[in-house]
């Protein structure tokens, strides 16, 4: 077992310690009942997705600053990631929203600013993949980082004016009952630790990745040398 | 600093001066801009009761897409005939290069904006005032110098026809949320038409200031 199978296997007992509280320990929601119980991995990956952005913008500032191509790696590893737990909020904020608002969508500030948040992003990894792996595409993905994380905020911020379903901060604000809390504190918990493994085992593949000679130029070379020119 | 606005300028002129020679884009954009106003008004079936309320839109959606077409062919030229290489390899900062490439596209969009309000008011029967013309000249403001830095970015990557609609209008948003909302108090619906005036020109102030940083890296080899 390496050492990134064991911080899987360790990650996916967490998020399992996570349900267990989630369905056996939390208490059911006297208004909304069992649906409630999506909120503490929908809030909880939202965050880990937030978190896994930051990560990007540090990773492409530094980038910009000194090329580093660890730095690169690093915010090309956090985006994949976040865009996987964006999508995981996004649906299941959606099925949530169901049951309690009657609709699946609405244009909400919040909602759209996570919407645009996962545009973004999937454009950012759209980007790498269509552009030829290179410093210049690296320094366009980078600028493509902050700029996406510069938008989100003001995207927020402007779609706010209107009125807003989506409910407030209730963990700030002493709302949830402890045992909720402790449910919640310890999905995020997990949840954060899932992100940080996934992002570590992306960052190996992208090392790799980069390692590796070229898949199309490989075979090439191979049939080259493999075939001397016949004696005569 | 004189210097770099004379470069920008001497950039921008040099853009719309080859416009001017070729005529390639503005009537082909003002023809798109009819041509939009038309199927809205088939797609939406637009009366003199819905006019109001459906122009803002049709108004956002036509400058948007005219829009990534007019920014789309803002290097086409150049990378046909890898001047920009050249450009880069003269003294002129990049920055500087890259204002005069996004004040000649903003200037082209305006033209667009010429056919496109003057005709939006003539089919469809709203209002034109001065407070619709502020909001989207505001809103061009930003929209070019974003629309410009990621055309200058996909420019030099395959697939940039799509590429390009799929980083600009995620970035885009803010200004249609906004601006929207300007054009529609400017067309008689009720709401804050200052506040959203103020906030376009913070986020003005705010992508020109976070392009030109970022136009270095994006033009630089």
């Amino acid at each position: 077992m390496t050492r990134y199978e064991k911080a899987a296997a360790g990650a996916v007992l967490l998020m399992l310690v996570a349900a267990g509280l989630i369905f056996f320990y939390a208490p059911e929601d006297y208004l909304q009942k069992e649906p409630q119980r999506i909120f503490y991995l929908h809030v909880s990956a939202a965050i880990a997705a937030f978190a896994s952005f930051l990560v990007v913008l540090v990773g492409s500032v530094v980038y910009l600053r000194s090329e580093s191509a660890r730095a690169d790696r690093v915010a090309r590893a956090a985006a994949l990631v976040g865009v996987v737990l964006t999508t995981v909020t996004l649906v299941m904020g959606m099925l949530y929203a169901k049951p309690i608002w009657g609709t699946f969508w609405t244009w909400d500030a919040r909602l759209t600013s996570t919407l645009v948040l996962w545009v973004i992003y999937a454009g950012y990894l759209l980007l790498r993949q269509l552009a030829e792996a290179g410093p210049q595409t690296s320094r366009y993905a980078a600028v493509v980082g902050i700029f996406g994380f510069v938008d989100v905020p003001i995207v927020y911020f402007s779609v706010n004016w209107w009125r807003t379903v989506h409910p407030g901060p209730v963990i700030v604000n002493d709302a949830l009952p402890p045992q909720m809390l402790l449910t919640f504190l310890v999905t995020l918990a997990c949840t954060l630790v899932l992100a940080a493994v996934m992002i570590a085992i992306r960052y190996r593949i992208e090392t790799l990745l980069d390692e590796a000679p070229s898949a199309a130029a490989a075979p090439v070379a191979v049939i080259s040398k493999s075939e001397p020119e016949p004696a005569r | 600093m004189t210097r770099s606005v004379a470069v920008a300028l001497a950039v921008a002129r040099k853009d719309l001066t080859s416009e001017w020679r070729t005529r390639e884009l503005v009537p082909a954009l003002g023809q798109f801009i009819v041509l939009a106003l038309v199927i809205a008004n088939f797609a939406f079936d637009i009366d003199s009761q819905n006019a109001s309320a459906i122009a803002p839109g049709v108004l956002w959606l036509a400058l948007v897409f005219a829009g990534l077409v007019a920014f789309g062919r803002a290097f086409a030229a150049e990378r046909e005939q890898a001047s920009l290489e050249a450009m880069l390899l003269t003294p002129a900062s990049p920055t500087a290069i890259f204002a005069g490439k996004a004040l000649a596209a903003a200037l082209l969009l305006i033209a667009c904006e010429a056919v496109l309000l003057p005709a939006l008011a003539l089919l469809f029967g709203t209002p034109l005032n001065a407070g619709l013309v502020l909001a989207v000249l505001l809103a061009t403001v930003g929209m070019a110098a974003l629309g410009c830095l990621f055309a200058a970015m996909v420019a030099r990557v395959r697939a940039r026809e799509v590429l390009l609609p799929l980083l600009t209008l995620p970035l885009w948003i803010p200004f249609i949320v906004v601006g929207g909302q300007a054009v529609q108090v400017a067309m008689g619906a009720t709401g804050n038409y200052n506040q959203a005036v103020a906030l376009l020109i913070d986020f003005d102030i705010l992508f020109v200031v976070l392009t030109s940083l970022a136009a270095r890296f994006v033009l630089d080899d």
